[in-house]
């Protein structure tokens, strides 16, 4: 019955995002026959998001490193790579993608594996921060850049790292009053970015870009300050900001309160590793990089033979390491299938790319003292519900370790599978920020799809 | 409507659907989520311990706060694109 939905390819990609499309466009050039799986609507990824068609183009304020993102969406979408959307991947092995698309169980088997699956916001738990309102820094640049949807009035940005910029540009487009733009990260920390900015001409550019943007909408970055909390009746209408120290630990005589109606979070990325793990690909913790990350050689090749991964799942690094090195994942595969050989220019611009956001983000890393913001009923696992009380307490019964707190309270057990709470609960429900979170258990299915879907799964 | 949306020419068609039951009008390729956000309806779901409104968070279909019932299908607002004559409920535990 369900026996017809496989699919064979050379190459399976997971992720439509800058990393996954330079990947499939060079796999496809060399004759390659590529399937590209994602989540999202439209190729592109979080950061190159692109509006419905038919949507009114008002003038969204992009940055000049977005040039190479449309060039390399056009050049994706005039290429022979099959891209299929609204595809969730489930299960995977060395050459074997299970996936669903459309209520569908599909089964893609393939030669190769590139993973290219992309990141997602690490989140700090503060007060209020289950309130509808309160935003990731990536969602609301989804909603403005993806839907052309205003997100609100008055609007609040906080976080960590270079990701606040877009967020504020792009709320300050919609024609959102930013009304606090706030950086944890004290100024003088940030001044370790510098030689990464001025060592590389087009993230100079960019921050000048950014700056210029900045003057215009009126907005005043402020350093070393962060949100101590929201409040509303059933939505966001207030919030309570004040100054941090070096670690990021409020300074509570600092409070004051401001009216916002909208709030965006964004205290960096955490790569998205699941499937790399789940295929078996070792993986090892970068802090500065945003956690756990899969390990790759100099031509991208994962632990496990056949597997590769590129961009954000090895390290936070942004759109410009992640196209370099997806063209360097496609070099390595077509140097095997078809005897080419990798052209120098390729591994030695991935490797500059990636020197390049590593000096610039290591003045980002997670301040440790920004988990004191949560008190004792703040819920810190919204899956589940649990406060951080009750994961102290589970903590104190059952031991420190990530899996020993997932089974004394159930955080970390719903269906976001501890993305939301995972890289802040030990830390957390330890009362030690300094502790690194356990390498999460990745496990089937990575994203919950319908039971049908499991239950008719192709075998192959 | 308009408020909340891009100034702009939209020539994309309305897409009708009924969210607990009142009809909202969003336009085609917006996702339940969005459609509801511009429709001024934030809140997507009850929380399990308190019944506490819940919304988007992570607006890419990791989090699981926007759970809706589409049709009788739990299913992430942030991920579900809308379709003409959808009922849509707030979810619940996710």
């Amino acid at each position: 019955m369900s026996g017809e939905r496989i699919v064979d390819a050379d190459v399976g990609v997971l992720g439509a995002g800058p990393g996954g499309m330079a990947a499939a466009k060079a796999l496809a050039a060399a004759g390659l026959c590529v399937v590209v799986l994602d989540e999202g609507h439209r190729a592109g990824g979080q950061i190159f998001r692109q509006l419905p068609p038919g949507a009114p183009h008002a003038a969204i304020a992009e940055p000049p490193s977005h040039a190479h993102g449309h060039a390399l969406i056009d050049g994706f979408g005039a290429s022979k790579v099959e891209l299929r959307s609204g595809a969730s991947v489930w299960d995977a092995k060395p050459g074997r993608l299970w996936f669903e698309q459309d209520g569908a169980s599909w089964l893609l088997r393939c030669k190769h594996i590139v993973l290219a699956p992309g990141a997602y916001d690490r989140c700090i738990p503060f007060p209020g921060w289950t309130l509808p309102g309160v935003l990731t820094a990536g969602a609301l640049q989804v909603m403005v850049r993806g839907f052309g949807v205003v997100p609100g009035k008055r609007a609040l940005v906080v976080g960590s790292g270079p990701l606040l910029l877009p967020t504020v540009t792009a709320l300050a487009s919609a024609g959102v009053e930013v009304v606090a733009a706030l950086e944890a990260s004290s100024r003088w920390r940030a001044l370790r970015a510098l030689p990464g900015v001025l060592g590389n001409g087009a993230r100079l550019r960019e921050a000048l870009w950014y700056g210029r943007k900045l003057l215009t909408a009126g907005v005043k970055l402020q350093w070393g300050w962060t949100v101590f909390g929201v409040e509303g009746d059933g939505r966001v209408q207030r919030a309570t900001i004040g100054k941090v120290d070096a670690d990021g630990r409020p300074r509570r005589e600092t409070a004051r309160t401001i009216e916002v109606d909208v709030v965006g979070a964004g205290f960096g990325l955490v790569p998205s590793i699941e499937a790399g793990l789940l295929l078996g690909c070792a993986s090892r913790l970068l802090p500065a990089r945003g956690g756990h990350c899969l390990v790759v050689d100099a031509e991208q090749r994962t632990s496990v033979a056949g597997v590769y991964a590129v961009g954000e799942a090895c390290g936070i690094g942004g759109a410009e390491v992640a196209m370099a090195e997806g063209e360097l994942a496609a070099a390595a595969i077509v140097r095997l299938a078809r005897g080419a050989p990798i052209a120098a220019g390729i591994a030695r611009k991935a490797a500059r790319e990636r020197k390049a956001a590593d000096a610039l983000l290591r003045a980002f890393a997670p301040l440790p003292g920004l988990h004191e913001l949560a008190q004792p009923e703040t819920i810190v696992c919204r899956c589940e519900d649990v406060t951080l009380a009750r994961a102290k307490a589970a903590a104190a019964l059952h031991g420190g370790s990530h899996r020993a707190i997932k089974i004394g309270c159930r955080a970390g057990m719903g269906p976001c599978q501890a993305r939301i709470c995972g890289p802040s609960l030990q830390a957390l429900a330890c009362g030690r920020p300094e502790l690194p979170m356990d390498l999460p258990v990745a496990q089937t299915p990575l994203k919950a799809v319908r039971s049908e879907t499991i239950l008719n799964a192709p075998e192959g | 409507m308009s408020a909340s949306r891009l100034p702009g020419a939209d020539a994309r068609p309305v897409v009708a659907f009924s969210f607990e039951g009142q009809r909202v009008e969003a336009r085609a390729g917006d996702t339940v989520a969005m459609a509801l956000w511009a429709a001024g309806q934030p809140a997507l779901r009850a929380s399990s311990r308190d019944g506490a409104p819940r919304g988007v968070l992570c607006n890419m279909g990791i989090c699981y706060e926007c759970l809706v019932v589409v049709d009788g299908d739990t299913v992430r607002g942030c991920m579900q694109v809308v379709r003409e004559g959808m009922d849509v409920r707030r979810g619940g535990k996710p």
